[in-house]
């Protein structure tokens, strides 16, 4: 069995957002549709207060609500692969924003404006790699859903290769927001294996899933201390 | 029906536990019947390594490229071992650093003769022929008049391509004045380090410390060493060191300590004097290495000055023999105490530095420096059980000393008008438990390499350079005056320089943008003609009569300066995967260009042998060299003969060092034991400095030398009147603390205002705010996002406050990298406040260091 799953260590992390530059810049970033946040704030008053540091991004449920309720509206734009991971169809999402309030965690971004360049003034060499050339993840369309997708684009490789068992520990087959952290905060791997990093730091450092209460069962774990989030 | 993903997996188990093997077929299918509905054009994918030059950190990159394109950068894992284990957020999307529209690509000339930040140049293309041929011919005519007309101003370029071009160049062309930016960066803590072991740079040794006090050094946002220093206290901390960040700002770094203490700006010597005081009370130190290795027991005049012998030999009182003798084998020397030698009273230095703080009471720390009476005594207290005096540990068959305790620092104690005798009294109180050196303390960088920085400064008069580093003015600034050039600009006869300055050539720095006092340093740029190579129209562009453009790191060639920690060390290189704009030349090339057409070529490839020691691969005469030639040359004298296609394939060769070379090559080495020079617990060149100042205000009638300002920077020991910077005596109707700090999204150049990756990092980054405490706020009725002004004695900004727990009632603090200027710039890259222009100067006269966070304001609701 295979179950992808992201651990985020907010005792760790630092809050540089590095992760969230990684996936912009990874996933063709549409301005104004972050597909990763980060979430900072105050815990305390003065002079007992610290920052609370922690990114959001799709929890890639097992029990997706957006995908239920696309598949209730019968436009079946969302579906959840083999290895867990949900991820969007552009051609078949009508852009209705049903997904959006269902998701306990806020994810869903509908980009209801017209894709523009990053510079308003000109399209650089980056963005002018033609739509063809992309993944279909990142041939990006107006009017539609879009959001973080554990990096599949690269995590397919992997498959295609035959080296699964390498996701989240080859850099080319692992979540760019999840490489590129400082301080080791992030890891991503396979939960299923008992022996595999993810499962040993989720065990060791009880690591939980959020809102828990919403009953979607997400596949992203925080390490959470000292304050709610 | 609702998608069971565990009926799914059940029939694909069998597919799944073959997919170690093979691709599922389901998968494999679903990606080929994508790749059947969306054609895909391939790509051809390819990964070069190289390093950032985003910041100082240097971190080790893996860039990917997409055909021509860059796609991604990425932290090299081969790196990690030896510097950064990720990579800050201007580094991932350091592509938008180079594919910028905003980019400078070709010369341009000045045609309006107004300069000023509000003036429209006027920009004109001009050919790379034209620029060269203009700028060469103005600096053939000052060559012939006087070479020292021509000042080298450098920041960020000293990254780029390395200081040693542009020494080269400035010695061939024969000008002292290359001036880089280190006292708008730590040069008091280089200083203090130089004045006490003879060099500069230390770094506490995380993998062993226990307990690790730090003053305002942010690592999480900033900082020298940062991308080392984040995942290795990260690591230390859940291995269970205890941090203690000390700050009046709620930093990234405090949020993650286990303790933050809210300091009053500018009062951490009073701290670190009164937690030296409570260690020696409570005798929690370490005599062995103050008697064996520092200067402690020196006997102390009442002149100041040491006692010597006539040979020059510093006496110690010998409780063997009672008598004063030089610390040699059989000596016994007296740590405390008075002593009659000729019918003169001696004190010990430690003895003199105890009396000294008497009254440094926890109490006073209390009232002075906002810390609570109990809170004093228990940092003395933890400092000194942490410290595990007189403890040894064997690592690698050397028994070691054993001090898991660490005092660091960046900017929180160097930054300010009394920055040198700030870390001089961080490193005194190190000092007294024994850490210096000491596994789990602070490891120290070349001890002792520069014994001249144990002598007294000549205080030179009338100054050689314009920056009047080691000059009267600033005896001891060793790492040049940056914001000092535009004051002698403005008026050389007031300082004595011999001549007016005529053209400045600025390399990648926006310096007048950058330091405190601003309109002064932007004023002096009328005077000169300035050539500006830069990557977009900064503010400092903005003011030049010709400007160039320049490559980013990711399209040029150099061999780059690297970070190295407490075990490591590593050699590295730079090169390039795009030229996006096609741009002809880089500072590289500009350099040679020049010293081609002034005729000093040969004399120019001469000093790049000396000043990069290439010895075995020397730069020959007669010939040009690319950049890439160049750092071939420079890589193989480095790396002692590794082929440079091993360069290019790794971009490093990484080396860790062994417990003998980071434990016993310094301290242990160059100060321990009788005979040997000693660290200097007290700085008594500085005394002789003072005399040699006074002679030369009296000599030249020097009016503008305040003798007790200097008698203050200039003392041996630090004081409890160091924590009064210039402004909290004078300022009295101002009554909040001003303080400034580094996010992560930006630097000072501006050419991070215009990347479109680090302006979408978040709501709140595009601007930067005044943060203000919520009970402050809330007795002057301010909210977050009402527009305030914050007024110092210089001059007034406006902005929006940010209300917030983190930060002390009583300072205000305003971030840099906000607030541009330059009119080339879009308004989005125009927000927020510069700091800078309202930021007071009161340099630190020892070290030239200035002073960005001594301001006092008012703050005032619009």
């Amino acid at each position: 069995m295979t179950k992808l799953v992201r651990v985020i260590d907010m005792e760790r992390c630092m809050g540089c957002r590095s992760c969230i530059a990684a996936c912009h810049m990874e996933n063709h970033y549409t301005p104004g549709s972050p597909w990763n946040e980060m979430v900072e704030y105050e815990n305390g008053s003065y002079p007992d207060v610290r920052t609370i540091f922690g990114t959001m991004a799709c929890m890639h449920c097992e029990d997706p609500p957006c995908q239920k309720i696309c598949d209730e509206i019968d436009v079946h734009a969302i579906s959840k692969n083999e290895y867990g991971v949900v991820t969007v169809d552009y051609d078949k999402c009508t852009g209705c924003g049903y997904c959006a309030p269902v998701c306990p965690y806020g994810v869903p971004q509908i980009n209801k404006e017209p894709p523009q360049a990053l510079y308003p003034e000109q399209q650089t060499p980056y963005e002018a790699i033609p739509s063809a050339q992309r993944h279909p993840l990142h041939q990006k369309k107006n009017n539609v859903m879009e959001k973080c997708t554990f990096c599949w684009h690269k995590l397919e490789k992997a498959i295609t290769a035959g080296e699964p068992e390498l996701i989240g520990k080859k850099p080319e087959y692992t979540p760019s927001c999840d490489l590129v952290c400082p301080v080791n905060a992030r890891l991503f791997g396979d939960i299923d294996q008992p022996d595999s990093e993810v499962s040993a730091y989720i065990g060791k450092k009880k690591a939980a899933q959020l809102k828990k209460q919403a009953g979607t069962n997400p596949q992203v774990y925080y390490v959470v201390r000292g304050g709610d989030f | 029906m609702p998608y069971n993903r565990r009926e799914f997996i059940k029939t694909s188990a069998a597919l799944i536990v073959a997919a170690k093997l093979a691709t599922p077929l389901k998968v494999m299918a679903a990606v080929a019947d994508k790749a059947k509905h969306t054609k895909i054009i391939q790509s051809t994918i390819r990964y070069v390594k190289s390093t950032c030059a985003h910041c100082v950190n240097f971190c080790g990159i893996n860039i990917k490229m997409e055909n021509d394109v860059i796609r991604a950068v990425y932290p090299d894992p081969e790196r990690a071992a030896f510097y950064n284990v990720g990579i800050c957020p201007k580094g991932v999307s350091g592509v938008f650093n180079t594919y910028n529209p905003y980019r400078i690509k070709k010369p341009l000339k000045r045609t309006n003769p107004k300069k000023g930040l509000d003036q429209d140049p006027g920009w004109v293309e001009i050919s790379w022929e034209e620029a060269f041929e203009t700028i060469s011919s103005k600096l053939k005519a000052i060559r012939e008049d006087d070479p020292r007309k021509l000042i080298w101003q450098h920041g960020h370029g000293k990254y780029l391509i390395g200081d040693k071009f542009p020494k080269a160049f400035a010695k061939a062309f024969g000008t002292p004045n290359l001036v880089h930016r280190t006292t708008t960066c730590e040069a008091a803590r280089h200083v203090a380090d130089e004045l006490t072991w003879g060099y500069h740079g230390f770094l506490p040794d995380i993998e062993h410390c226990n307990f690790l006090l730090n003053f305002g050094g942010n690592y999480f946002e900033a900082e020298q060493f940062a991308r080392w220093l984040d995942h290795a206290a990260t690591d230390a901390k859940e291995r269970g060191m205890k941090i203690v960040v000390i700050e009046p700002r709620l930093s990234s770094t405090a949020s993650k300590a286990d303790e933050w203490i809210p300091i009053r700006p500018g009062k951490d010597v009073v701290l670190i004097l009164g937690m030296a005081r409570l260690l020696i009370k409570n005798n929690t130190i370490d005599e062995d290495f103050l008697l064996g290795t520092t200067n402690a027991t020196a006997l102390v005049a009442d002149d100041e000055s040491l006692l010597k012998d006539k040979d020059g030999q510093i006496l110690v009182w010998d409780e063997l023999s009672e008598s004063a003798k030089p610390f040699a084998e059989g000596v016994k020397p007296a740590l405390r105490g008075r002593y009659l030698v000729d019918g003169k009273t001696y004190i010990t230095a430690f003895q003199h530095f105890t009396d000294s703080i008497e009254d440094i009471t926890p109490v006073y720390v209390a009232e002075v420096a906002g810390v609570p009476e109990k809170k004093v005594r228990w940092l003395a207290e933890e400092l000194g059980k942490q410290a595990k005096i007189g403890a040894t540990v064997v690592i690698d068959g050397h028994k070691l000393r054993y001090r898991p305790v660490a005092i660091h620092t960046f900017r929180g104690l160097s930054a300010k008008e009394f920055g040198v005798q700030n870390w001089r009294a961080g490193l005194i109180l190190q000092m007294l438990i024994g850490n210096i050196d000491a596994v789990g303390g602070i490891n120290l960088h070349s001890v002792y390499k520069k014994p001249q920085y144990f002598e007294p400064s000549k205080a030179e008069y009338p100054p050689h350079r314009v920056d009047l580093q080691e000059s009267v003015f600033f005896p001891h600034a060793s790492h040049n005056v940056a914001q000092q050039v535009a004051l002698t600009v403005l008026d050389p006869q007031r300082y004595g320089l011999e001549y007016t300055p005529e053209m400045q050539i600025f390399y990648a720095t926006n310096r007048p943008f950058s330091t405190s006092d601003t309109q002064k340093q932007f004023a002096s740029l009328k005077k000169t003609y300035n050539v500006v190579i830069e990557l977009v129209m900064s503010e400092t562009a903005q003011m030049a009569d010709i400007v160039l453009p320049d490559l980013t790191y990711l399209e040029s060639w150099h061999s780059s300066p690297t970070r190295y920690t407490p075990r490591t060390n590593h050699t590295a290189i730079r090169q390039p995967v795009s030229n996006a704009y096609k741009i002809e030349h880089d500072a590289y090339s500009v350099l040679w260009q020049l010293a081609k057409r002034l005729g000093i070529l040969d004399e120019y490839v001469k000093n790049i042998n000396k000043q990069w020691k290439l010895k075995k691969h020397p730069l020959k005469t007669g010939r040009d060299y690319s950049a890439e030639e160049a750092v071939e040359q420079i890589w193989l004298e480095q790396s002692k003969d590794k082929d440079f296609a091993y360069a290019k394939e790794h971009a490093f060769i990484g080396k860790h060092l062994s417990a003998e070379k980071t434990y016993l090559s310094g301290v242990e080495k160059k100060f321990k034991g009788p005979g040997k020079p000693k660290m200097n617990f007290y700085a008594e060149q500085l005394v002789h400095t003072l005399e040699n100042v006074k002679q030369q205000k009296k000599q030249h009638r020097l009016k503008m030398i305040d003798l007790e300002r200097y008698r203050l920077a200039l003392s041996p020991l630090p004081k409890k009147e160091h924590g009064f910077p210039t402004p909290h005596r004078e300022a009295k109707d101002f009554p909040f603390y001003l303080i400034t700090y580094k996010r992560m999204y930006r630097n000072q150049s501006g050419n991070t205002a215009l990347n479109p990756i680090l302006n979408a990092l978040g709501p709140d980054v595009q601007e930067n705010f005044v943060l203000i405490n919520q009970k402050s706020a809330d007795q002057l009725d301010i909210q977050t996002g009402v527009q305030v002004i914050v007024e110092t004695r210089v001059g007034k900004v406006q902005g929006k406050a940010k209300v917030i727990e983190g930060i002390r009632p009583d300072t205000l603090a305003i971030s840099y990298h906000y607030g541009q200027q330059s009119l080339d710039f879009p308004d989005y890259a125009k927000k927020g406040i510069w700091v800078n222009s309202v930021l007071e100067n009161y340099s630190d006269v020892v070290s030239g260091m200035d002073s960005f966070n001594d301001s006092k304001c008012k703050l005032i609701k619009v």
